[in-house]
């Protein structure tokens, strides 16, 4: 498979002097064509950042201190600003968690859409419309934003991020601001959307069992860094990182009758540079010296990558 | 023993469209359901399968259709003043019961307020701390909290009153996977405190199943089946809770 993504030891902080937050120290991810990525962190992990760094959507306010973003093998901070137009507008979709903060509060839905159909046409429009499942294209059409529910105006910006049949759609928790009975379905449409288009998913969430359930591979992002990845089956059943064994235990279903659940215990951290040793380190169970000192290396086993000082062996549980 | 919440076949139709096109949807059909008092139910359910509205009659805030609900052995009051401070929901956004030009402070004492009450600052410093918040909240804006903290200080209001009966609403829905397990674990805990009894609605078997005594299992606006928690760990005997289980 040819390699679609490559995020290479990416490091961004945000604001300066004392103010200064790393949201990404260091972040690895290769997404290949066609596969569908979850990345899953607690809020404050990295996540959005990253996802935002793909189509070089960050804010003012950030920097990138070190590494790089490539896209189809082309360094996204090398390009001119209208070649990253035309890379967000031909290879990329992003979906985002706000469905009517993402539209365009004082256009017609219809024209909206018609915008990135470039000249389609009403016709192309309607089907769109109609591809992700609204029932009354045409009455979707002639409304504003604020007049769709908030399942609607989410089926709408799917349909305006798939419409140009990227090659990477980037969904950044695109059903956390959902009730939770239009989640699964917005999820089947996304999913199915992009299996038709032959579209690879990034798809950033806190859910683990709904990832588990969808994703061909997993990344588990955390303090700024993806401390472990692999396919999405073997990594959550069998964790290599102590982190990703803390998250799997605090899902209420993998509880046995009359067990209590495990929370991580402590807070996720807030960086303010570089990360001097493993940033799990205050929370992890199996804690040892090196980690508090040493950032851990990448141990990378049978497709199964591993950020950990003492990585459990692949196959063994934690 | 009396229930604290008894619903008797009770059926809730709602009315769509104008004079001469209307259509009536039956949101739920002939659900029977009864929380004993220090007992947990919970409902479990896909989308539209009616788990809000069954919600919002045992709240008392939709007449139904058809017929009966009894609260502590009576039916509601007509005023719903005389039901203040007897029972309370978390639901699923914590912003949504938190006044954001509110300090957690006076959102928290507000149920107490309702009630006639003096000095509330001892309480409030009380139920914060049982939620496990620093009485400092008490000072703070909503938006200077976490989604997590936020949900406990919803919470916290929810208890001030000591209310026999409470309904979480897809009370852990929004929150992240390791919050979500802290909250679960408060719902367990204070419940072995001051042994509420509560209706625990998620769309969710596996929180549901962690939290709950019995589990009620809605479907197309009927309850499908009801069983011991303890039943949905091995072998539910319907077929769509089975799907449920599966689905886990």
């Amino acid at each position: 498979m040819t390699v679609l993504l490559h995020v290479e030891a990416l490091v961004v902080e945000y604001g300066s002097g004392d103010g200064t937050v790393r949201a990404l120290d260091g972040a690895e991810l290769v997404v290949e064509e066609g596969a569908t990525v979850g990345v899953v962190g607690e809020s404050g992990s990295g996540k959005s950042t990253l996802g935002a760094a793909v189509g070089g959507l960050l804010p003012a306010a950030a920097r990138t201190v070190a590494g790089d973003v490539r896209v189809g093998g082309v360094s996204v901070a090398a390009m001119t600003p209208l070649q990253r137009r035309a890379m967000r507008r031909d290879q990329l979709g992003y979906v985002f968690q706000e469905p009517i903060g993402a539209l365009d509060p004082t256009m017609r839905i219809g024209r909206q859409l018609g915008h990135v159909l470039r000249g389609q046409g009403r016709a192309a429009v309607l089907d769109w419309l109609e591809r992700v499942a609204l029932r009354d294209p045409a009455r979707v059409a002639a409304a504003y934003p604020h007049q769709l529910s908030g399942g609607m105006a989410q089926r709408v910006a799917i349909a305006m991020a798939m419409a140009s049949e990227p090659a990477l759609l980037i969904a950044d928790e695109p059903t956390a601001a959902l009730d939770s009975e239009v989640r699964e379905e917005v999820l089947d449409l996304v999913f199915t959307l992009a299996a038709g288009a032959g579209t690879a998913i990034l798809w950033l969430s806190h859910d683990l069992p709904a990832v588990a359930k969808r994703c061909s591979r997993v990344a588990v992002m955390y303090g700024g860094r993806v401390v472990e990845s692999g396919p999405a089956a073997e990594v959550l059943v069998a964790p290599r990182h102590p982190y990703t064994a803390a998250l799997r235990r605090s899902v209420p279903s993998a509880a046995g009758r009359g067990e209590r659940l495990v929370p991580v215990p402590g807070q996720p951290p807030v960086l303010t540079g570089a990360a001097v040793g493993c940033a799990f380190a205050p929370r992890c169970p199996a804690v040892l010296e090196p980690c508090t000192v040493d950032r851990p290396p990448l141990v990378g086993d049978l497709d199964r990558d591993v950020l950990c000082h003492l990585p459990a062996p692949v196959g063994a549980a934690r | 023993m009396t229930p604290v919440l008894e619903l008797d076949d009770v059926s809730v139709t709602f009315r769509m469209g104008g004079p001469l096109r209307r259509t009536s949807i039956r949101a739920i059909r002939g659900v029977s359901l009864r929380v004993d008092p220090g007992e947990t139910l919970g409902l479990v359910g896909e989308s539209g399968s009616g788990k809000t509205t069954t919600s919002a009659v045992a709240l008392g805030l939709r007449a139904p259709t058809s017929g009966t609900v009894r609260f502590d052995g009576s039916p509601f009051p007509r005023r719903r003043r005389a039901l203040a401070g007897r029972m309370q929901a978390v639901l699923q956004h914590p912003q949504w019961s938190l006044d954001p030009r509110m300090r957690i402070g006076a959102s928290v004492a507000e149920p107490l307020a309702v009630l006639g009450g003096g000095d509330t600052a001892p309480q409030v410093a009380e139920s914060l701390a049982e939620v496990g918040l620093d009485p400092s909240f008490a000072q703070r804006y909503p938006h200077q909290l976490s989604g997590g903290q936020r949900q406990r200080a919803s919470i916290a209001r929810a208890l001030i009153t000591r209310p026999p009966f409470l309904v979480f609403d897809e009370a852990v829905s929004a929150l992240d996977v390791s919050v979500q397990a802290q909250i679960l674990n408060l719902i367990r805990d204070l419940q072995e405190a001051h042994g509420f009894a509560a209706l625990f609605i998620s769309h969710d078997l596996g929180a549901v199943r962690y939290v709950a005594d019995r589990i009620a299992v809605m479907r197309r606006g009927e309850i499908v089946e009801t069983a011991d928690a303890a039943v949905f760990y091995e072998r539910p005997a319907h077929e769509y809770s089975q799907r449920l289980l599966e689905a886990l």
